[in-house]
């Protein structure tokens, strides 16, 4: 998985390419746990993503906890297998998705 | 007497457990010993070959001075491989032996060489440090010091004279006799022959010796170096060893307790006959996070349960644990299945730090009905096959994942089973199967291998989706946790015989974890 990031201000762009499963999963959260602080906007950016695994999923749940305490979370670009993902898991009630 | 004997014997078995090595050298030390012996051959021939060649008048040496330190040095070389062999190469005094016989012969070619062969002081050294042993090395670096010293001192009066450093007084005179520079020298020195040998030893010492055993520290150094790194590594990878053999057995353990944790004979009621269920849990690693469970609440009421933790391994394993338990509590006093969900829920968010969770699907059928009420916390749809009709994907209601966020509800519904019916839970394992390319194994082929065996037992119609996971992934490593569920609703209204049944139940009266090959 490539992870890219961009960050303006305290807003932080993070861009996934490829599977985010158990392999993955620890390094995005490890990324995350790096930049997140004085994050207001946190964007995700899935045009490149192929997969969520449940790893992955609990990273996103984290953030998105993370995010709640000092500004917000969206994820754009998801594709539909994920979109299945966040449906079936109920992730799509507690994520912005746009 | 006695006493003596015995102090003796004290001794000698000390000694013994001060120079036997522990056991995890036990290896090394053997690999040592033949390639010492590997040595001492390769010394001994090239010994002979030298006394066969000097024989020949190949050399300039004289057969004479040649001759006897090197027989001698052959015949040593032979008594110690014999003794290698004897011994297989095992006994604990066996590396003293080799390095003291192998700085005896070198320092016997030193003797009749002398000047021209300062490698050979120090071969012993550089082999002692194979051995992982400083002690070792700084034993053999002393006694090489001592033999060497004695060889150095013995070979400038009787082995080959280095004539460049052989001082003069001023004005002697050297009659050539044919042969040798050296033997004019030597026989210059004639005519004082004590203060001659007196001057060629001080001088060897000091210009020859010397130098020689500057040199020879400096290996000592790097191979006590060696020796000393090469315990610290061997320690290190013992240790290392131990423990993945600890946490081989403790997993061993843990994947039997698992396996335990769930229903797991089969059939799992046998006197009841209005429903059949059957289920199957098979980690990808030692211990997994899948879990399934089935119970009877009551005399009408059975509870299913099919739940997938997040990640794998140990982590998943331990929440997996508190989940079931948690699950099957709030159950067991009567509680609706959201009610169960919710109330699981606040109990998991309450301790979880590490913000693992937990996606279930459970149901209690009521079995004098049929009718299943059901919530859904994030799993995977299940199958439910209606009577006579195919296999197909249920598209519940989905609430979030269980231990994700405190305060969650979980909606219930309800569907009624008729007689014939059947339902498949799955964890994500089987749809997410992928083979050598990646290609996952998917919905539509899942339910393509249950309706293959729509009509059959519950064991049958999870072999064949079973079979069909296998035959899709092939050689590709399992990923993911493969569990799945059957149960089959008979009804009331009297024992329904299904295709093959007895004939199944009698096959796998006792059947555990994981499908019949």
């Amino acid at each position: 998985m490539i992870i890219g990031t961009n960050k303006s201000g305290n807003a932080l762009t993070v861009s996934l390419e490829g599977r985010l499963d158990t392999v993955t999963a620890p390094e995005l959260d490890a990324a995350l746990k790096a930049a997140l602080p004085g994050v207001a906007d946190l964007i995700f950016d899935f045009a490149k993503l192929e997969y969520v695994s449940s790893a992955g999923l609990r990273v996103l749940l984290s953030a998105q906890k993370t995010m709640n305490a000092q500004g917000k979370m969206r994820i754009r670009n998801v594709n539909e297998t994920i979109t299945e993902i966040f449906d079936v898991t109920g992730f799509s009630d507690i994520l912005t998705i746009e | 007497m006695k006493e003596k004997t015995e102090k003796k014997g004290g001794f000698w078995s000390r000694l013994r457990d001060r120079l036997t090595p522990d056991e995890m050298f036990l290896e090394t030390e053997i690999q040592a010993n033949k390639l010492g012996a590997l040595i001492l051959l390769c010394s001994g021939i090239i010994l002979a070959l030298i006394l066969v060649l000097t024989a020949f008048g190949a050399f300039l040496l004289p057969m004479s001075s040649v001759f006897s330190p090197l027989i001698q040095a052959v015949v040593e070389v032979l008594i110690l491989l014999v003794v290698c062999r004897a011994v297989k190469y095992r006994a604990w005094w066996l590396k003293h032996l080799l390095m003291l016989g192998l700085v005896i012969v070198y320092a016997r070619l030193d003797v009749v060489v002398t000047h021209k062969a300062a490698i050979l002081m120090v071969l012993p050294v550089l082999f002692s440090s194979r051995y992982f042993s400083r002690r070792l090395t700084v034993f053999t670096s002393i006694f090489t010091t001592v033999v060497f010293a004695i060889s150095a001192i013995w070979g400038s009066t009787h082995g080959m004279i280095n004539i460049n450093i052989v001082t003069m007084e001023a004005g002697t005179t050297m009659t050539a006799t044919g042969g040798f520079l050296g033997d004019a020298v030597n026989n210059a020195g004639a005519a004082d022959r004590a203060a001659f040998d007196a001057m060629l030893i001080k001088n060897t010492l000091l210009f020859d010796y010397l130098p020689k055993w500057l040199m020879f520290s400096i290996a000592s150094i790097i191979s006590c170096n060696i020796a000393r790194r090469g315990r610290e590594m061997v320690v290190n990878q013992h240790e290392k060893d131990v423990e993945t053999a600890r946490i081989s057995t403790e997993l061993n353990l843990a994947t039997r307790i698992q396996a335990d944790m769930v229903p797991n004979i089969y059939p799992a009621f046998p006197d009841r006959r209005e429903f059949d269920v059957y289920a199957t849990m098979d980690p990808a690693k030692e211990v997994g996070g899948d879990f399934y469970d089935f119970f009877l609440v009551d005399d009408d009421h059975l509870c299913l349960v099919m739940a997938d933790v997040s990640g794998k391994g140990v982590p998943a394993a331990l929440f997996m644990m508190a989940s079931k338990i948690i699950l099957a509590n709030n159950a067991m006093i009567g509680k609706s299945p959201g009610q169960i969900l919710s109330d699981t829920n606040a109990a998991i968010c309450s301790h979880n730090r590490e913000e693992m969770f937990v996606t279930v699907w459970l149901g209690i059928l009521e079995i004098s009905t049929g009718k299943l009420i059901a919530a859904n916390a994030g799993h995977e749809y299940p199958v439910v096959k209606r009577g006579d009709g195919d296999f197909e994907i249920l598209r519940d209601k989905h609430g979030f994942v269980v231990g994700g966020m405190a305060g969650m509800q979980y909606k219930e519904y309800e569907i009624t089973l008729e007689p014939g019916s059947r339902l498949f839970l799955y964890t994500d394992g089987v749809p997410e199967a992928t083979d050598a390319e990646n290609n996952m194994f998917g919905v539509d082929r899942m339910l393509a291998a249950l309706n293959e065996a729509k009509d059959k037992t519950t064991v049958e119609i999870l072999r064949s989706v079973r079979g069909a996971v296998d035959g899709f992934v092939r050689n590709a490593e399992q990923f993911d946790d493969l569990t799945m569920l059957c149960l089959e609703y008979k009804g009331t209204a009297g024992p329904q015989k299904t295709e093959g049944e007895d004939a199944d139940a009698s096959d796998t009266p006792q059947e555990r974890k994981g499908l019949p090959e």
